[in-house]
């Protein structure tokens, strides 16, 4: 839909004009990188390697209200009309593709109203990744480091400007309202911004060819391999926290002496409780089954029933298990089972 | 977009003791305060719950024949259970539902009916019988089996008591270990299925219990030459949501909330995780 150049010393101009919309974006913290909603745009940081919080949280947060209740059981919920429209500035296109993959959980037969209303309130942003990590593997997934797919707008880094890609009529209604910031791109740029692409494609080294692996699982449910690969986990979750496909929930009350409210927060199928009955019994009592049921959700499952993988190769569950539980060599070992 | 979040107060009508002992279970029976009719299906399960304490998903156990009230039968069991065991006649609680497909029990019009129930397992089973002597002359025979721990632990026991006087349902109860005043059968649930033997001509037959009851009474229905589109059971999980998005109710592919809870046999073998 068009191709501008916003010097990069303009950036804070451009995000100061939105103040209308509430901005997400990353910001630094000490040593790592945190997706949060900011109010002064000099605060954003476009490093996005240590990105230890995810964009997923501006539509589905870590812990939301749902309702809340007096001593009368009257229950009042706040009005998603009254929320502001978002722009969330800063995405790397993997997590920009896991909207897609989230979209249909939580439309459905029975639609999910607090994320599709966040959801169709946000302006994804995205910023290309000339500089993939060690465990990015975005391209076994149908993805690439300058993919567009899930944004509305996507900037590019070139030297002293951004490249930026107007994608969808929603982009383009940001960028009206900012025309003046915006330069047209010429075709030096554009050229530019092709051979970062390319390079940038050819330093991810990780890779995973997913043909035949559902149909591998759906063979192998019982095998001890199971057993073998959950040794080295800790259940510990960060794999879960950390991945931008992942959605399970739980639902908590909060009461007080007089009132009280309902929320829901991220959960994990890492966790014996997650799936605990009130009885006791538990379907999947230990980590081999909860380490199993997470690949299968993630590589059959969804496959199944929505037809893509649950995954976008983001590679941070690989990064930042505690134990080098490498979901890439879980994957091969699968294939490699006889 | 409606919220399917948003309970609906319902207030409590009435409360029946099913089982004493240290697994009690009631029945409560509520209306909804809104005046709404919930329009369920035999089969399909609600979240019950008490503001502030939080929401479990029970079965509903009356028939939607009955109209103006639901029933749900519940084991004190964990903290929601608890909660509503602590509860009066007048207090309000909430309910959100129904969920879950049901058993398709009008496909079934025309043919012999078997209910095989363990426990509080008998719950989800009740609407399928309200439902039929609602309907009586559409359904063939109705053979309901059902058995628990002791005497103290059947649900329903003056309703199937009643039943057994009538002509056109046949009860057939059981114990697990025999005491002084059982006249009846002394046995696990699926011996005694095998001592009733039904027939599987024209016959459907559902069953409900703890895990390792309903893996063998289809074994026995299987031996009895039922085939496996002809079983239906109903599951249960820990459940959040309801609506098939919190995750954890999964069999295999499957969410027990959303696709379930009614299974055949036929769809269920073929799921890793049964």
């Amino acid at each position: 839909m068009g191709t501008l150049i916003l010097q990069k010393d303009k950036l804070k101009d451009f995000l100061s004009s939105l103040d209308e919309y509430t901005l997400w974006a990353p910001v630094q913290k000490d040593t790592i990188t945190l997706f949060e909603v900011i109010k002064d745009p000099k605060n954003v940081s476009l490093d996005l390697k240590h990105q230890a919080k995810i964009p997923k949280e501006a539509v589905f947060p870590q812990t939301e209200l749902l309702f809340s209740f007096d001593k009368d059981g009257i229950i009042k919920k706040t009005d998603s009309r009254e929320m502001k429209e978002s722009i969330v500035f800063g995405i790397r296109p993997c997590d920009a593709r896991s909207f897609l993959i989230l979209d249909p959980v939580f439309e459905g037969a029975i639609p999910d109203p607090y994320y599709l209303s966040r959801r169709n309130k946000a302006i994804l942003v995205g910023l290309t990744c000339t500089e993939p990590f060690s465990n990015c593997f975005c391209t076994s997934l149908g993805g690439n480091p300058f993919s567009q797919k899930g944004l509305d707008l996507i900037f590019t880094e070139l030297n002293g400007k951004f490249y930026v890609e107007v994608v969808t009529e929603k982009g383009k209604k940001i960028i009206d309202k900012t025309s003046s910031l915006f330069t047209a791109a010429s075709t030096e740029d554009t050229k530019q911004r092709e051979e970062l692409a390319q390079a940038s494609e050819s330093k991810i080294k990780r890779q995973i060819n997913l043909n035949g692996i559902p149909e591998k699982l759906a063979m192998i449910f019982e095998h001890p391999f199971w057993k073998q690969i959950a040794t080295k986990c800790i259940g510990c979750g960060i794999c879960t926290y950390t991945c931008p496909t992942c959605y399970c929930f739980d639902i908590q009350d909060e009461p007080t002496l007089r009132k009280g409210r309902r929320v829901r927060i991220w959960d994990s199928c890492m966790f014996g409780e997650y799936t605990l009955h009130a009885s006791g019994h538990n379907p999947r009592p230990t980590r081999a089954e909860r380490l199993k049921n997470r690949i299968y959700h993630k590589f059959k499952f969804n496959v199944d029933n929505f037809g893509v993988p649950g995954c976008v190769g983001c590679g941070r569950c690989i990064s930042l298990c505690p134990f080098n539980v490498d979901l890439i060599e879980s994957l091969s070992a699968i294939k490699s089972i006889e | 977009m409606k919220n399917p979040y948003l309970p609906e107060i319902a207030k409590i009508m009435d409360i029946r003791d099913e089982a004493l002992g240290g697994r009690p279970i009631k029945t409560f029976k509520v209306v909804l305060s809104n005046g709404h009719e919930f329009n369920h299906k035999p089969g399909q399960c609600a979240m019950v719950g008490i503001l502030g304490i939080g929401e479990s998903m029970i079965s509903i156990a009356s028939s939607p024949t009955q109209k103006g009230y639901l029933e749900f039968s519940i084991m004190k069991m964990g903290k929601v259970t608890s909660a509503l065991h602590a509860c009066e006649v007048g207090d309000t609680i909430t309910v959100r539902g129904p969920y879950g497909n049901g058993f398709p029990i009008d496909d079934w019009k025309g043919k012999n009916i078997v209910t095989i129930g363990g426990g509080i397992g008998q719950a989800p089973l009740r609407p399928i019988l309200q439902y039929i002597l609602d309907n009586r002359n559409d359904f063939g025979q109705l053979d309901i089996i059902y058995g628990a721990r002791t005497s103290n632990d059947l649900c329903f026991k003056n309703e199937l008591l009643e039943l057994e006087k009538r002509k056109d349902a046949r009860v057939h109860l059981s114990i697990d270990v025999g005491e002084p005043d059982w006249t009846q059968f002394v046995g696990f649930v699926p011996t005694n299925l095998l001592q009733v033997k039904p027939s599987p001509e024209n016959t459907i037959a559902i069953t409900c219990g703890p895990v390792v009851m309903i893996k063998y009474v289809i074994k026995n229905l299987l031996e009895l030459g039922f085939s496996d589109e002809q079983i239906f059971t109903t599951l249960e999980n820990r459940m959040k949501c309801g609506i098939g998005k919190c995750g954890r109710c999964n069999v295999g592919n499957l969410y027990v909330c959303k696709d379930g809870p009614v299974f055949t046999y036929a769809t269920l073998k073929n799921l890793p995780e049964f």
